[in-house]
């Protein structure tokens, strides 16, 4: 039953590619949404969602179904457990679209505050690690899926810096407070979309080197001594 | 898709003890049905009211009806020997004619009025290729089929069975007595004949039944407990027996 086996995991892995993208282009619209202050395109993102949810089931029972009828084990296995995974990730993903996506129509008149916190380079660089983690599974990149998780650490230490930034606009200014804690809200939201790509580029190096990265803090300190050294 | 057999309330007795219980089961053309449950629940006994091979046990007693294609069964004036012909079987266990390779697969077409050499060469060589032996025998088709291994033995009967082109592919636990590598051949193999055959197959293991098949019949103690697609049956059954049994707590 190889042959049946190899058919199923393809349409598996299809499916698992037409979800990141469909992921990736509700991130993009949503981003574009929120810096152009289109509240169509944001809509348009929220409408979206439900197709998303959708596609995410559909993954789910197809897993499921591969499980019960063919015992998969070694990389056949892990590519199951890994699009699981993945699946679970795409879906939060598109739910952080939905939730950037909510904001474009109260931070509308924000956009120089955006600029001179530089939450589009941040958001930039988040929409660069996701493409990089749906690439990385889709071209079984583990090298690749190692830079993703170094890049995450750079966007933490980016949001950081923004909630640095923030704070200091609101203790300064009263009036500050609204506007800043939803940008707040919004960068953390921002943020999460790269924890999941960096999550992402784990499950590819489970599926491809079979090593589980969960926890692993080797990359991690590496980065940062990289950093130091620099 | 239709239906290719069909069974109505259909009771077996051997002597005074009822093996199946008012079965009534509708089996889709081109789809592979697997037979499951525990050993006496009276999947092998369904299997061989299809072909009639009951008929060869005194004690018998059959009760409602079976129809193929169409076409019942047991109706008065079948003729039995046209039935098999439609309705191929394998076996458990393999068992070639003690014969060569070529003679074993011509053998049917010959006794169905087919003569000429260069047919019956045809016949062999397209019957080995769909049971995916012709690679391994090609060369040595006037050897004994009993010097082959088991999984090749049981591959020519499969192709035996299938020269003379029936509709319906009764397998009997047919990897049963294979090694794991000859098995996955056979189930390979099903999954190929499906496209022009619809068959039904006995299985005592479970993962074979939810590999090869596209539909599961869980039998127990005579009865039709389940009957649902294979994907259904093995990952949301309707009944707790068959959760029961599918997960190994009994039988």
């Amino acid at each position: 039953m190889y042959q049946y086996l190899q058919e199923e995991l393809e349409q598996l892995r299809s499916k698992i590619i037409r979800m990141g993208s469909l992921v990736e282009k509700q991130i993009g619209d949503a981003f574009a949404a929120l810096f152009t202050g289109d509240t169509e395109l944001a809509d348009a993102v929220l409408k979206r969602d439900d197709e998303v949810d959708k596609f995410e089931i559909r993954i789910d029972k197809h897993c499921q179904r591969i499980f019960a009828l063919t015992q998969p084990v070694a990389y056949d296995l892990r590519l199951i457990m890994a699009s699981l995974m993945i699946n679970t990730d795409l879906e939060r993903m598109g739910d952080l679209a939905v939730n950037i996506s909510l904001k474009t129509k109260y931070l509308s008149d924000f956009d120089e505050l955006f600029h001179e916190v530089k939450l589009d380079d941040l958001a930039g660089k988040v929409h660069t690690v996701v493409k990089m983690s749906i690439d990385c599974f889709v071209n079984g990149d583990s090298e690749l899926a190692r830079e993703v998780i170094i890049v995450d650490k750079e966007i933490d230490r980016l949001e950081a810096t923004i909630f640095d930034l923030l704070t200091e606009k609101m203790k300064e200014d009263n009036e500050m407070i609204v506007p800043c804690s939803h940008i707040l809200t919004l960068t953390r939201n921002i943020e999460r979309l790269a924890d999941h790509a960096s999550n992402i580029a784990e499950d590819v190096i489970f599926l491809i080197d079979a090593k589980i990265m969960k926890h692993a803090k080797e990359l991690h300190k590496k980065s940062e001594g990289n950093e130091q050294s620099g | 898709m239709s239906e290719k057999i069909l069974t109505k309330n259909l009771n077996l007795f051997y002597g005074k003890t009822q093996a199946l219980k008012e079965i009534s089961i509708k089996i889709r053309s081109n789809h592979v049905t697997a037979l499951i449950g525990p050993s006496g629940c009276g999947k092998s006994t369904f299997l061989r009211t299809l072909n009639r091979l009951n008929d060869l046990i005194d004690s018998v007693r059959i009760e409602g009806e079976v129809f193929i294609g169409g076409e019942s069964v047991y109706a008065k004036g079948v003729d039995v020997v046209s039935l098999r012909k439609r309705i191929g079987m394998v076996f458990q266990k393999s068992n070639p004619f003690p014969k060569s390779i070529y003679e074993n697969i011509a053998y049917g077409p010959k006794i169905n009025g087919v003569r000429k050499k260069s047919e019956l060469d045809e016949i062999v060589e397209h019957s080995c290729r769909k049971a995916a032996i012709w690679e391994e025998v090609k060369d040595r088709l006037n050897d004994s089929a009993i010097g082959l291994s088991g999984g090749q033995q049981q591959r020519v009967c499969i192709a035996r069975a299938l020269a003379v082109e029936p509709e319906v592919l009764l397998m009997d636990e047919p990897a049963s007595a294979l090694d794991p590598i000859s098995t996955a051949k056979v189930e390979e193999l099903i999954y190929e004949l499906k496209k022009n055959l619809t068959i039904v197959i006995v299985t005592h293991n479970m993962q074979q039944a939810a590999r090869v098949s596209d539909h599961c019949a869980f039998f127990l103690t005579g009865e039709l407990v389940e009957y649902d697609e294979t994907a259904k049956i093995f990952t949301t059954p309707s009944n707790e027996k068959t959760q029961n049994y599918i997960s190994g707590r009994f039988g």
